[in-house]
């Protein structure tokens, strides 16, 4: 995990999917509650989410924070300036991406943003990329990229020039591009998503059905203490669930105050609404831990 | 219901002291405000060593006062009350001790008409003290001394009879092991060597025997609290203790890389699932068991092969089994078994003798049989620091003292604050316990502190400690001081959904005061403070609220690959934060007042 904040772009008009894509339904939830949650997953910083002036969003954890972009039209641009001024009074990294990633994984985001880190194998960029690039499948990836939250003057200026594109502010920092070797090189992004579908973006009704028709995320679920003696079994289960609330009443628990799930062995959390992803491994235990 | 002047129910308002050397008395008079702001049980304890503690003394000096503490609750029908505190200056840390026990021998205690029993002076010969309602005497106790706790408990009752119950000690507590316990029917005042305070009073047992019930202000209403706190205690948030007890920790510490392995030089042990209580509840027979007044039933007993019955707890199996490597559930429950017959705290022993294997695994100690995982060396060694001999001379001083006399930078590793061996909670990957650790008037504390419960919730990064994780281990923290003085287990604090107000409306109950929950806050604060007041008396110095420099050096990666360190700045700043938001000086020193109740911190 890295000491970055997400920034999930809300706003846009989704004309073509013809209906608010934030409030697309994901597996019980909501596609913008889900890929904050993922990204929530993945940063140490705050989760912001840019809005449009009175965009109605659907309901979030309490804990993103919600920025107004007051300026319309000028596209993606406006809202990355938005959130990275936001996000610079938290960190000096953010990853940011737009609403329309169901698939986004939280270990492609870690890995864009260990692009940040000093590179040995490419001096030539110094130790500090302003922005890390993703070029998947030969495209770049601008709405699923790093930035530098220092950025923002520099944005602005090219707003104000109307030169309204991520190609003009690329075309004056510092970029570290990641391809897809780059990026599956990273051994556990490799594992979880090999296909990269991290950057699969859902524009059309078509794409967001084939999306949804797409199985939950497999993973690895066990069950502590008395959640594993009472009737629910001991050792390793292998289900496929969206989120944990999914995971545990499919394991025979009710996901209510007394159960937290340690993911990965690492975050504790307590809100059943928290993605899941493939590869997780979601360890019941008592809230009551301890004593 | 306020009852100013006259005596609060609950109470007997005196203490016992009771000194040793000839068996005269004298009674303390304790003030109803002095007993509104301290309570009982810790918070009272800690007020009498205030008082009746001459400064500076040595711990294991016949001036050094040892007293068992009662509380309001005591003998009220409410479950988990039947509690109380053994507090006295610790040697293993030279800063005050406070540690709870549970049963019969604390409802027999407060009724023979006090709520406090303070030893004080030294016996000639091996003496047991019985004490009931008639008064005191000094009785010879040549035929227990080198029996078990038990077997002394067992024998005094036999001897004197069945309604005697007793507080005794060990063998290690009559050879002043640094980290002896008390214990009765069982269970044990483990922490800090209260053993050996007994012991160095000559003092193998404390027998009491009453029935002088105390008043209480509305007994209707604390009858119907005790009711529905008992439907409350069979519900989810006790299901954990009542079902597996607390070593189903185990698996999910290890789970989390919390659990602290090999002297903390991991936190995961491959082996855990062979000393789970999931595994030992399926491969062995168990038997259960409670404590007088309590309707949760937390203890578990299992059979080792050779048929020892041993109460297990996840701190004694972390401690004998994977801080010192050990994986075969038989070694370790012998071991367990074999610190209850002795006398010794299950937690400073495994610390002690984990920091020894280190040392031999690293060729400072000359020990070679003392290695990492091996459960006869195990079982060995505690012989040897029961009885002094060999290695355990060294070893019977706790590792802070051990590591001054081995030297060569073994100090670094020796894991303890204060002088008190950690529990089993890796600071490194839960960073509000860290700072509860650090910072504890106890030394390395688990249940003064508590604040692993903010580290095992949603909402803060167990991995980055910041001020939030401050504030949380803060709360931690008061709540266990007010039911430390209640006293009420911790084991029911998740029935509580508003704790401060809930257990003020009990102890208004029973009392007859109109105490709130702001009022207990602010009591939980005084006795925090009058902890540190306390040490600071007797010498403590801003360089004790610190973490052994293992834990700031060297780096854990979690399961998730993601690597947890606890830098020296981070833990200064989250020290110097608590130190803030307790009201302390920047050096962590409490602002004395005078104030009726003698000499008390600022609030």
């Amino acid at each position: 995990m890295n000491t970055s904040a997400g920034i999930v772009l809300a706003g846009g008009r989704s004309s073509r999917m013809g209906t608010a894509k934030a409030a697309l339904e994901w597996h019980g939830s909501t596609l913008l509650r889900h890929v904050t949650g993922v990204v929530g997953r993945a940063v140490e910083g705050p989760v912001i989410v840019v809005r449009a002036l009175g965009q109605e969003l659907p309901e979030l954890e309490p804990r993103v924070l919600l920025c107004d972009d007051l300026v319309e039209g000028r596209g993606p641009m406006q809202g990355l300036a938005v959130g990275l001024a936001a996000a610079a009074e938290h960190c000096e990294t953010a990853f940011v991406c737009s609403t329309d990633l169901p698939f986004l994984h939280a270990a492609f985001v870690q890995a864009v943003l260990r692009g940040f880190e000093p590179d040995s194998k490419t001096p030539e960029l110094g130790v500090s990329p302003d922005v890390v690039l993703p070029f998947v499948r030969g495209y770049r990836q601008p709405m699923a990229a790093g930035y530098r939250t220092n950025l923002v003057p520099q944005i602005n200026k090219l707003l104000e020039a109307q030169r309204l594109r991520p190609a003009h502010l690329f075309e004056e920092c510092n970029v570290r591009q990641l391809d897809d070797a780059a990026l599956l090189s990273d051994a556990r992004l490799a594992s979880v998503d090999p296909d990269l579908d991290s950057v699969f973006n859902v524009n059309e009704p078509d794409e967001y059905r084939a999306a949804r028709s797409r199985p939950a995320p497999e993973v690895v679920v066990e069950r502590y203490g008395v959640l594993a003696t009472s009737g629910g079994g001991r050792g390793l289960r292998t289900i496929r669930a969206a989120n944990i609330a999914s995971a545990a009443e499919q394991v025979g628990l009710t996901f209510d105050g007394h159960i937290v799930a340690a993911l990965n062995g690492d975050q504790i959390r307590g809100d059943g609404q928290v993605p899941l992803m493939p590869g997780d491994i979601v360890s019941f235990i008592s809230a009551d831990a301890g004593g | 219901m306020s009852i100013m002047g006259a005596q609060p129910g609950g109470y007997f308002g005196k203490a016992l002291v009771v000194d040793v050397t000839d068996g005269s008395t004298t009674t303390v008079p304790l003030p109803a405000d002095v007993l509104r702001r301290y309570l009982g049980g810790a918070g009272l304890g800690v007020w009498l060593m205030n008082e009746l503690g001459p400064t500076g003394v040595e711990p294991l000096a016949p001036d050094a006062p040892l007293a068992f503490v009662f509380s309001p609750l005591v003998g009220t029908p409410l479950t988990t009350s039947a509690k109380f505190a053994v507090v006295a200056k610790s040697p293993l840390t030279g800063l005050l001790t406070d540690a709870l026990a549970s049963s019969h021998f604390a409802i027999a205690g407060k009724f023979t008409g006090h709520d406090a029993i303070v030893l004080t002076g030294r016996a000639d010969g091996p003496a047991n003290l019985l004490i009931d309602e008639e008064g005191v005497q000094l009785v010879d106790a040549t035929e227990q001394w080198g029996m078990s706790a038990s077997d002394a408990e067992e024998s005094i009752r036999e001897r004197y009879g069945r309604n005697w119950r007793a507080a005794s000690i060990g063998p290690a507590g009559e050879r002043l092991v640094r980290y002896a316990t008390i214990s009765h029917d069982g269970r044990h005042a483990g922490r800090g060597g209260l053993g050996a305070v007994m012991g160095a009073k000559n003092i193998k047992a404390l027998a009491v025997k009453g029935r002088r019930r105390v008043s209480i202000a509305d007994p209707e209403a604390v009858l119907a609290a005790a009711k529905d706190l008992r439907g409350r205690s069979f519900g989810p948030a006790t299901k954990k203790y009542r079902e597996l007890g607390t070593l189903s920790n185990l698996l999910a510490f290890n789970a989390i890389s919390t659990l602290p392995t090999r002297n903390f030089q991991a936190a995961t042990f491959a082996e855990a699932p062979l000393l789970s209580a999931e595994e030992l509840s399926e491969s062995r027979s168990m038997a259960k068991n409670s404590c007088a007044s309590c309707t949760i039933g937390c203890e578990h007993i299992y059979a080792t092969k050779g048929g020892t019955k041993v109460r297990v707890e996840y701190e004694n199996v972390f401690a004998l089994g994977p801080m010192c490597g050990v994986s075969d559930p038989d070694h370790v429950l012998e071991a367990s078994a074999r610190c209850d017959a002795l006398g010794l705290d299950t937690i400073s022993a495994g610390g002690t003798i984990a920091w020894a294997m280190e040392c031999v695994e690293r060729g400072l100690l000359d020990a070679p049989w003392l290695q990492f995982g091996d459960g006869t060396a195990l079982l060995r060694v505690l012989e040897e620091i029961g009885s002094r001999r060999g290695v355990g001379a060294l070893l019977a001083q706790g590792s802070r003292r051990a590591s001054e006399v081995v030297g060569q930078g073994s100090s670094a590793f020796a894991p303890h604050v204060k002088g008190m061996e950690m529990p089993g909670y890796e600071p490194r990957t839960m960073q509000s316990m860290a700072l509860g650790l650090a910072v504890n008037a106890r030394g390395a504390d688990h249940n003064r502190s508590g604040a692993y419960e903010a580290d095992l919730k949603e909402g803060l990064d167990r991995v980055r400690g910041t001020a939030e994780h401050v504030r949380a281990a803060i709360e931690t923290e008061d709540r266990a001081a007010i039911m430390d003085s209640l006293i009420l287990c911790k084991f029911l604090r998740g029935v509580f959904t508003e704790p401060f107000e809930e257990w003020a409306a009990l102890l208004s109950k029973v009392t007859g005061w109109d105490v709130d929950g702001v009022e207990l806050r602010e009591t939980a604060r005084r006795i925090v403070h009058a902890k540190r007041a306390f040490n600071l008396r007797e010498g403590w110095t801003p360089a004790d609220d610190w973490l052994p420099e293992r834990f700031l050096d060297n780096p854990l990666e979690l399961a998730s690959g993601r690597i947890a360190t606890l830098p020296a700045e981070r833990l200064r700043a989250m020290i110097d934060t608590y130190y803030s938001e307790r009201g302390l000086d920047s050096e962590g020193r409490p602002i004395l007042l005078q104030t009726a109740s003698g000499t008390e911190s600022k609030v």
